[in-house]
């Protein structure tokens, strides 16, 4: 049995990346990368936990996340599409209209 | 046979250590496409993770839907877009980045502490352990009876999501009739 | 463990058996290990067998002599070392990457081809449980609770190599061919799940190993069960492995050879090792979840033990039921090639999503209704 802590480190290090990512690269593509990347670093903790409380609902909150993400990342990408044929890239520092 | 014993420990730490370097190199290749091939290694390790764990469906399904259809997504975009390799911004801190990634280390901090010392729930109704998990017919069994009788209305609430996510896709990445590619480039300019 | 000084290679390794402790676990770790050699060895000899038939078949259809030269001295086996030595040929061949292709991914995606359809063979169970000094032996590499969604999963993997293949070799007819190949296998990856989905319902497990022990007799093999599960399955089936009439992400008239133009020597045979590995792959899994796997028809398993004394002859002889079922999966891959006239790319589209697509959910609503009338209480 590893002890559940060691979960707890792994998962919050896979979260540190995944919001490094978000914050540190100007590419969309990879923006919504990072962001699979934290939904991941959850769900790890979603079934350490479940194995730890001796329930299965961590799974199914998995389960769900994964939905999520899958909706998350289609329509990302529809938009990443739709963005890049209206101004040709997908860096953000240029997608910033709503700014001003 | 004590490296018998160990196996969890040596298994958990391999597979781990290789979740850590993928993300790290999800996060910090130059290339997109070096960075999909990278999210779909972790994310299978991850599944591996999840099997250890005693979660067989739910690795099965994070390979299936994750890494299978997820990911692919991602490797069509770039392809299609033909992204070329970015330069790296390095690691140059402001304040307010600096303080978000402070804040959630501490909540992290936070949650493992809480969660690690909580003693398993007997009172919940979901409550089962792993030995009575495999009395009752394997994990795949008990995820899937608790799924359609405890969880039904947020499943049925799910599906209605994917269908949003589906009209949402076709309209927003649809074409525009009236303007073709061209001009929206030549308008992009500068900005 | 003490070890003389006279003790010789052979004779150490006569008493190595005796230095462990035979458990479970270690009977199970070995017994992985050589079914896990066996069954590599093995799928690596399908390539250059499946090359001479489906060389000497089409030449029987179009009344040809196909090769039948090769041999050795005056015996000629009807041209089969033909294969060896195009296998010969493709090793010792110089490799040539191209200038512009990404050097990793070039080299990287014939791995991704094949590394998918070994794993997902290790799933399929071959044969009934072996007796070996008392342990239980299952005759699949890993039996799985979950084998039925650990196929899927690992053999959605295989995307990555097609569309790797086409991306790196920086080659305009490659990247289309992999584009239209990865869409194409996406597309039928849900209809082939899809398809599964009743089967699942009429046997309540996900375990392949328990599917193939509900099938004792005709009646309850999945065919009858599921009719149009099959069909779907068998059209899937085609799809997945970009074979004919879907072979359309190498059309030679339009794409060179797709998403493998830029590939030769061994690489090119890797490709090659990839595809027939997954056609023999889907044609166990067509066998083992239609057509009741190792059960022998007309005969149970236990007539068959209690006819041959033992479990392990009766395990061979599964095993030679479903190599049997298997090949003829096969045989119409090659049938079919050499049949029916390539798609063209919209057809192939509408035909997946309009068509293969509603059908298998109406399957799917369907056999749910029929069962939940049929367990009615």
């Amino acid at each position: 049995m590893v002890a559940v802590e060691n979960y707890f480190i792994l998962s919050s290090l896979v979260f540190l990346c995944g919001l490094a990512g978000v914050m540190f690269r100007r590419n969309l593509i990879m923006v919504l990368m990072s962001i699979e990347l934290m939904l991941n670093a959850v769900n790890i903790i979603f079934v350490a936990a479940s194995r730890q409380l001796g329930q299965v609902d961590g799974q199914i909150m998995v389960l769900f996340v994964i939905t999520v993400a899958a909706c998350e990342a289609a329509v990302g990408l529809a938009m990443v599409i739709a963005l890049f044929r209206r101004y040709g890239t997908v860096n953000t520092d240029f997608l910033r209209l709503l700014r001003g | 046979m004590e490296a018998l014993n160990l196996m969890p420990e040596i298994l958990f730490y391999i597979i781990s250590g290789m979740v850590l370097v993928s993300s790290v190199m999800v996060v910090a290749s130059r290339n997109p496409i070096t960075s999909a091939i990278f999210l779909v290694v972790d994310l299978f390790f991850v599944a591996a993770l999840y099997a250890s764990l005693g979660a067989d469906f739910t690795a099965a399904v994070q390979v299936l839907v994750y890494a299978g259809a997820i990911v692919v997504l991602f490797v069509f975009v770039i392809m299609l877009l033909n992204l070329k390799p970015e330069a790296l911004r390095g690691f140059r801190f402001t304040v307010g980045e600096a303080l978000v990634l402070l804040i959630t280390l501490t909540g992290f901090v936070i949650i493992a502490t809480e969660l690690a010392h909580a003693p398993p729930d007997i009172a919940s109704p979901g409550n089962l352990g792993a030995a009575a998990i495999e009395l009752a017919g394997g994990n795949t069994f008990v995820v899937g009876m608790r799924m359609f009788t405890a969880f039904l209305w947020p499943f049925e609430i799910a599906s209605v999501l994917i269908l949003l996510a589906i009209v949402a896709c076709v309209m927003v990445a649809k074409k525009d009739k009236k303007s073709g590619l061209k001009g929206h480039i030549q308008s992009s300019g500068g900005n | 463990m003490n070890l003389g000084v006279d003790l010789t290679f052979l004779e150490f390794l006569a008493s190595l058996p005796a230095l462990v402790e035979w458990n479970d676990f270690t009977v199970g770790l070995v017994a992985f290990a050589v079914k896990f050699a066996i069954l590599v060895g093995g799928l690596l000899q399908l390539p250059p067998l499946l090359v001479w038939i489906e060389r000497r078949v089409p030449a029987l259809m179009q009344r040809r002599r196909g090769p039948n030269r090769v041999g050795f001295f005056k015996w000629r086996l009807y041209g089969l070392m033909q294969s060896l030595a195009d296998t010969i040929k493709l090793i010792f061949k110089e490799e040539v990457v191209p200038d512009g292709a990404h050097k990793v991914f070039y080299h990287l995606a014939p791995v991704f081809c094949v590394f998918p359809a070994f794993l997902v063979a290790c799933a399929i169970p071959y044969g009934p449980d072996l007796l070996v000094f008392g342990h239980k032996i299952p005759l699949s590499v890993v039996r799985l609770d979950v084998g039925f969604l650990f196929i899927l999963a690992i053999s959605s993997l295989a995307v990555y190599g097609v569309s790797l293949a086409g991306w790196a070799s920086n080659n305009k007819y490659s990247l289309m061919g992999s584009l239209r190949a990865s869409a194409q296998m996406i597309s039928y990856e849900i209809p082939l799940g899809m398809s599964l989905i009743p089967i699942v319902l009429i046997y309540g497990t996900l375990d392949l190993g328990k599917i193939v022990e509900a099938q004792t007799s005709l009646i309850h093999w999945g065919v009858f069960a599921a009719p149009f599960s099959f069909m779907i399955f068998l059209i899937c089936m085609f799809a997945e492995t970009n074979r004919a009439p879907f072979d359309l992400a190498e059309a030679e008239g339009e794409l060179v050879a797709g998403f493998h133009t830029e590939y030769n020597s061994a690489k090119f045979a890797a490709f090659f090792l990839g595809e027939y590995v997954s056609m023999f792959v889907l044609s166990c899994l067509a066998a083992t979840v239609f057509f009741g796997g190792w059960q022998v028809p007309f005969v149970p398993y236990e007539t068959i033990v209690a006819l041959a004394g033992s479990p392990n002859i009766a395990a061979l002889a599964g095993i030679m039921m479903l190599l049997l079922k298997a090949s003829f999966f096969m045989w119409v891959y090659i049938w079919v090639r050499w049949t029916l006239p390539r798609f063209r790319y919209d057809q192939l589209m509408s035909l997946g999503w309009k068509f293969m697509l509603p059908i298998g959910l109406a399957n799917v609503v369907g056999t749910a209704v029929v069962l939940a009338v049929l367990r009615f209480k």
